[in-house]
This record gives C-alpha cells, sequence and structure tokens, in this order.
C-alpha cells in the first residue's frame, strides 16, 4: 500500500494554509518550547566549552581538588541546604596542599581561598570583588598574564597583592594600580602587580580573575581565625600521561588525610567542566523544565487544534474513506499535518532560539553560544517527538470514524 | 456459482443487517437474496427506513453485513480486513451521493482526482485522467472552479466524474437527484443512462417513481425485504439521440446559472 507522503504533504500544506493564524498559534507554542531548549543547551554548552577549552590551552595536564564527594553537587536540594557552599566550610586543608606536593610528577600545586567581605579605597568599594588568597605558584597552573608589576611570590611582604584589571578600573580609575593601597578586613595592602584582562569570569577556578585581589595564604589564614579554607586545589603534571597516576594518587594519600572519609573529590580532563557552582545546575534545571511545560502546552495545543481539524472535517474523512481511502491513509494525513506543525516550530524555534542566545551572550555574557549538531538533532528530535505524540490519537480518531456516521454529517 | 455462463457482478446470499441490541434490536436487512448482472441499470424503491441505503452501504463495503454472503465479482468480501474492503472501495466502486459530497478545499479536477490517489498514482497521470473524465461530461471548463462555484447539477455531474474516474465494477448513487430540481435531475439521469450504456452498472436508490423509466430493472423493498422486482425493458429515454441529451443539458445550464444562489438556497 502507498504511503503517498508527496500527496499527503501537499494535501497537509494545503489544510493548514487554509487556516494560518490557528496553525500560526499553534506552530508559536512549539516554537517556544524549542526556542528554550536551545537557548538552555546552546549557552550551557558554550559555558562548559569555554572551560574545556582552558584545560586543553594548559595540555590537559591539570587536576584539580575539590571539597564534597562528587554526586553531592548535582542535586539541587542542595541549595537550600544551610552547607551547600563550598567555601562556607572546606574539608581541604594545608596538609593536603603539602601531600600533594610530594606526589611523583607533580609540577605545581596551588591552593584557592576565596574569602568574603569587601574591598575598598578612599571610600570606593565595588561590587562583585572577591578575594583570593593563594599561594606564588598559582601562576604556573592557571595561566595569569601580568600587565604591570609582579605576582606575589615567597619573598615579598605579607600585606601585599595582585588585583585584576577591571578592581584597578573601579577602586583607583585606571590599570596602572602599581603601589596604590586597599583596605579588607581591616588591614591595608599594597598593590605590587595587576593582572593582564582575561575577560572569561567562566573558569575551573570559578573566579573572576578581573574582579579579584589575590593575597598570599597567610594573610587570607589571618581573616579566618588562622585556618585555610581551601576550596579548590590546582595540581599541574610534568606531563600529560602521568595525571591519571597522579590523580589516584592524589586520592589515596588525602583519603589517609582524611581519615578514610571521602569529604573531597579529585578531578580532571571534562570532568573539569563540570561546574562546582550548584546554582548553575538549579538554573539549568529551572529552565528545562521551564522548557518542558512550555513543549507540554505546545503539544497540547497541536492535539487541540487537530482534534478541532478531524471534527470540521469529519464529512471529508468520511468521502476519503468512501472513494477507497484506508485506515493508515487517513492516519497518516492527519499525522503528517500534525508533523508539519511541529517541525516547522522546532524549525524557527530553534532559529529563535540561537538568535536570543546571541542576544543574551552579546548583552550579558562574555562567551558565545555553542553550535553543534547535537543540539541541532535534539530540537529536531524533540519537535518530531512532539508533532507524533500529540498527533497520534487525532489522527487515529480520524481513522477510526465510521464513514457511514461521517457521510451523514453536515455542517 | 457455476450454474450461470456469466459471473453476476454482484451476488448477495441471505444478507441480514441488524442495528441496535437485545429489546431495541431492529433489523434493517432481512435475508436479501439478490443477484445483479453486469451491465444492470438498477433502481432500488421504497418507503423510508427499508433498508435501501443500508443495503447500498453494504454494496459499497462501507457497511458490514450481520449474516449471509457478500460475493463481489465472485469472491467473497465478508471476512476482509478494513485494509483490503478499501482496497476494493478504491479499485471496484464509485459512489455518488445525495448531498454530492465533493471536498470543497479541493478544486473540481482535484475532487475528481481524488479516488486515484488511493489507487498511489503520479499526480500528472491523476490529473490527466480527471481532466479527461470532465472531458467526457462536458466540464473542461470547469476544472478550476471551487464546488462552491458550481450549480447543483453541475457539482453532481462532477461527482459522477469522480463515481467513475477509476473505472469501478459497479457504481452505486444513493438519490442523486434528491438535492436537484426537476430539470437538473433529468440531466443527471440521462448522465447515468449514459453511462450505463456504455457498459457500467449502476445502482441507484431512489425515492422517486419518474426516474425507475431509466432503470433497466426495478426492485422494490418493504422492511428489509425485497417486495418486487422487474426488469424493465429498456426505457424510451435511453435510446433518445445523443445530440438531444446536449441541448437539453446546455439549455438547462443557460437557465441554471443566473439564479445559482437562490436555487441553492431552495435545494440546501
Amino acid at each position: 500500500m502507498p504511503l503517498l507522503v508527496s500527496n499527503h504533504l501537499a494535501n497537509a500544506f494545503e489544510s493548514l494554509r487554509g487556516n494560518r493564524l490557528r496553525t500560526g498559534l499553534t506552530v508559536l507554542g512549539v516554537t517556544i518550547g524549542i526556542a528554550s531548549i536551545t537557548v538552555i543547551l546552546s549557552l550551557s554548552g558554550g559555558a562548559t566549552k569555554i572551560i574545556t577549552d582552558q584545560v586543553d590551552e594548559l595540555g590537559g595536564a591539570i587536576a584539580v581538588v575539590r571539597p564534597g564527594s562528587a554526586d553531592r553537587e548535582t542535586r539541587i536540594n542542595n541549595l537550600t541546604s544551610t552547607l551547600a557552599g563550598s567555601q562556607v566550610t572546606s574539608s581541604l586543608t594545608e596538609d593536603d596542599v603539602h601531600s600533594i606536593e610530594q606526589i611523583d610528577g607533580v609540577k605545581a600545586v596551588a591552593p584557592v581561598m576565596l574569602i568574603g567581605g569587601n574591598i575598598s579605597s578612599d571610600g570606593k568599594s565595588p561590587d562583585g570583588a572577591s578575594l583570593v588568597a593563594t599561594t606564588p605558584s598559582l601562576p604556573e597552573v592557571t595561566s595569569l598574564p601580568m600587565s604591570d608589576g609582579q605576582f606575589i611570590d615567597s619573598v615579598t611582604n605579607r600585606d601585599t597583592a595582585v588585583i585584576g584589571t577591571q578592581l584597578s578600573i573601579d577602586l583607583y580609575g585606571t590599570e596602572q594600580a602599581a603601589g596604590r593601597t586597599f583596605r579588607t578586613h581591616g588591614m591595608s595592602f599594597t598593590v605590587i602587580g595587576v593582572l593582564k584582562r582575561l575577560n572569561n569570569p567562566i573558569n575551573y577556578n570559578n573566579i573572576d580573575f578581573d574582579h579579584a585581589a589575590i593575597i598570599s595564604l597567610d594573610s587570607g589564614k589571618s581573616f579566618n581565625q588562622g585556618v585555610a579554607a581551601i576550596q579548590q586545589i590546582n595540581i599541574k603534571a610534568e606531563s600529560t600521561d602521568k595525571l591519571a597516576a597522579i590523580t589516584k594518587e592524589a586520592d589515596k594519600r588525602l583519603a589517609a588525610n582524611h581519615h578514610g572519609e571521602k569529604d573531597f573529590t579529585v578531578l580532571s580532563g571534562n570532568d573539569l567542566s563540570r561546574p562546582s557552582n550548584e546554582l548553575f545546575y538549579t538554573v539549568a534545571a529551572t529552565l528545562t523544565t521551564v522548557a518542558a511545560i512550555s513543549l507540554l502546552v505546545g503539544g497540547i495545543g497541536i492535539m487541540n487544534i487537530m482534534l478541532v481539524g478531524v471534527t470540521e472535517r469529519t464529512r471529508e474523512i468520511g468521502i476519503r474513506k468512501a472513494l477507497g481511502a484506508s485506515n493508515a491513509h487517513i492516519t497518516w494525513q492527519f499525522l503528517i499535518e500534525s508533523l508539519a506543525m511541529s517541525i516547522a516550530g522546532g524549525l524557527l524555534g530553534y532559529l529563535l532560539g540561537y538568535f536570543f542566545a546571541f542576544v543574551i551572550s552579546r548583552i550579558f555574557l562574555t562567551f558565545d553560544p555553542l553550535f553543534n549538531w547535537t543540539i541541532v538533532g535534539t530540537t529536531f528530535g524533540v519537535s518530531l517527538f512532539v508533532g507524533l505524540i500529540f498527533g497520534l490519537y487525532p489522527a487515529i480518531r480520524a481513522a477510526r470514524k465510521d464513514p457511514i456516521e461521517a457521510l451523514r454529517q453536515y455542517h | 456459482m457455476a450454474t450461470t455462463p456469466t459471473t453476476p457482478v454482484i451476488a448477495l446470499k441471505s444478507l441480514t443487517k441488524r442495528y441496535g441490541i437485545g429489546d431495541a434490536q431492529h433489523t434493517v436487512l432481512d435475508g436479501v437474496d439478490l443477484t445483479i448482472d453486469r451491465g444492470e441499470f438498477i433502481a432500488i424503491m421504497g418507503p423510508s427506513g427499508c433498508g435501501k441505503t443500508t443495503l447500498l452501504n453494504i454494496l459499497g463495503l462501507l457497511d458490514r453485513a450481520d449474516d449471509g454472503d457478500y460475493f463481489l465479482d465472485d469472491k467473497s468480501v465478508d471476512t476482509l480486513s478494513s485494509a483490503r474492503r478499501a482496497h476494493i472501495r478504491s479499485n471496484q466502486v464509485g459512489f455518488v451521493f445525495q448531498n454530492f459530497n465533493l471536498v470543497p478545499r479541493l478544486n473540481v479536477i482535484e475532487n475528481v482526482a481524488l479516488p486515484l490517489t488511493y489507487k498511489g498514482m503520479h499526480k500528472t497521470k491523476r490529473l490527466k485522467l480527471a481532466s479527461k473524465m470532465l472531458g467526457i461530461f462536458h466540464l473542461s471548463e470547469r476544472e478550476y472552479y471551487m464546488p462552491w462555484q458550481l450549480s447543483g447539477g453541475q457539482t453532481q455531474r462532477v461527482a459522477i466524474a469522480r463515481a467513475l474516474v477509476n473505472d469501478p465494477s459497479i457504481v452505486l448513487a444513493d438519490e442523486p437527484t434528491g438535492n436537484l430540481d426537476s430539470r437538473s435531475s433529468h440531466v443527471i439521469m440521462e448522465e447515468l443512462a449514459d453511462i450505463h450504456r456504455r457498459g457500467n452498472t449502476i445502482i441507484m436508490v431512489t425515492h422517486n417513481p419518474d426516474l425507475t423509466t431509466y432503470a433497466s430493472r426495478v426492485i422494490r423493498m418493504i422492511d428489509g425485504r425485497i417486495d418486487s422486482d422487474t426488469k424493465t425493458p429498456r426505457a424510451k429515454k435511453v435510446t433518445a439521440p445523443k445530440r438531444r441529451l446536449d441541448e437539453t443539458r446546455k439549455k438547462v445550464e443557460k437557465k441554471s446559472r443566473k439564479p445559482t444562489k437562490s436555487k441553492k438556497g431552495k435545494s440546501a
């Protein structure tokens, strides 16, 4: 039995054209759903790609240790838990740093401690500035080029700091900030270096260095009752092929330090791009839910309109059956109509979604949305699925109509 | 079946159809036996509710009988799947309805080509055949009209063209003139008589006793049974010269073209 696809297509477009407004509104429902999915996928893909690119740039020989167990981070309800933020309580200590330093093949280890509080100078205290305490080895692990001055090192004074370009401008109105001072936690720090503008707030350190002031770990400890609350330990291996062994060894040594309690995670490779920020997951999950709901609503719209169409065309169904259409023919006729609507919605939604993703990334973000065939495939697959699922019932209902009853109906 | 030298196109054996369940059950067709030969023009008469339309629907494979046998072209069609029945409808049956039943969204030629769609024919070939068929019915100028732009008589001629386009074994007409004025009715009946003369088998249900003169056989039904079955000699109108038929049609069309709207209102 021929499927008559081309004929059904022509037929579907004919009848969809006949009800332009109705078709347009129905397609819009799917468009919105697919657009939100495209925005979410392309932006979160773009963010992830930045981090993978950074790791790749560094030759891939990077591993990090973060507090908390790996599976804990993916749970959304942690956001509401009071112990959620990794910088509030950290299970990583200076001992852990020393243990890792002693592993064979480790080139450099840098602890990163994020400290809360204001940075101010002359009554100005810029929003979004962060205070980071670390050791002089950080630039060996993370690329932090200087535009002016030098990075903190073992011989520099305790109360010296290196600041990011944007922070320098916010505090002093200039990028030439060497020698200037700022106050935080009741102490005064002298700026000895300014970082080059990096312009990537998203990185595996989870620190926007353009807005950061970097001080020594000792100073950082003094603001925290002498305890180093280490948010992350960065490890650089001598070469990529040694990384696996180092990761394994670090895991073993830290487990020994922590008396077997697995309250830390050693990450390397693509796992680094897994954002440690639970807010990211929450936002992504919320957006996905919203997209799913709007897609569901779009699908219900298709089903609704198809049911109306089936009722309106009961007589036509009767005529077609009398003229030799089988149930399969009628099913396909209506199914192709709903598929045409959902795929058109998918296509429009994809384009619209990219447009929005670009607008959002241009206005609010520092990275471009990701383009790849997975997103194309996903949106196409989802719209096909929606058209099929929500078009099937009306189509079957159309096909099951008794031709005699259908022909008797006047309208 | 082997007793007759030519196999009849339709053979019904004690065909029974009931509607409803239990106490409310009511027999619409009560053991109908009927044999129809190729080339017959049959008029089925009878009061409302006697089962004429049900019989026609069963003959056209739109409905199934509850009991009895139905042989179409010497093949039993009782136990076929709905897909097979659709296939037979597509290849062997042509329908003409009282209310024309053109698809309102499609133009005349697309309507005529519609049955060919379900034979899996390509579009160009479909339209070519449909155009040829419309030519036979002198509707070539109306090919791209929409159904609502035609008069009642023209619409029914389009419907007849559609019924014949797939070259069916039987043409089933359910009160084909029921919605037409008497002048258009006669044009339609001439048309049916004409296609009968070309060798088509026509089974027509009608209320109008005047129209039985066109038929070669008249069957009267009462309460689901065949009451009388009379073969009539060829009616005189059938032998009327073709040229006169054309003239009648033209005259009728000239008259009916102007007041299309008011006539439509009357017939609706």
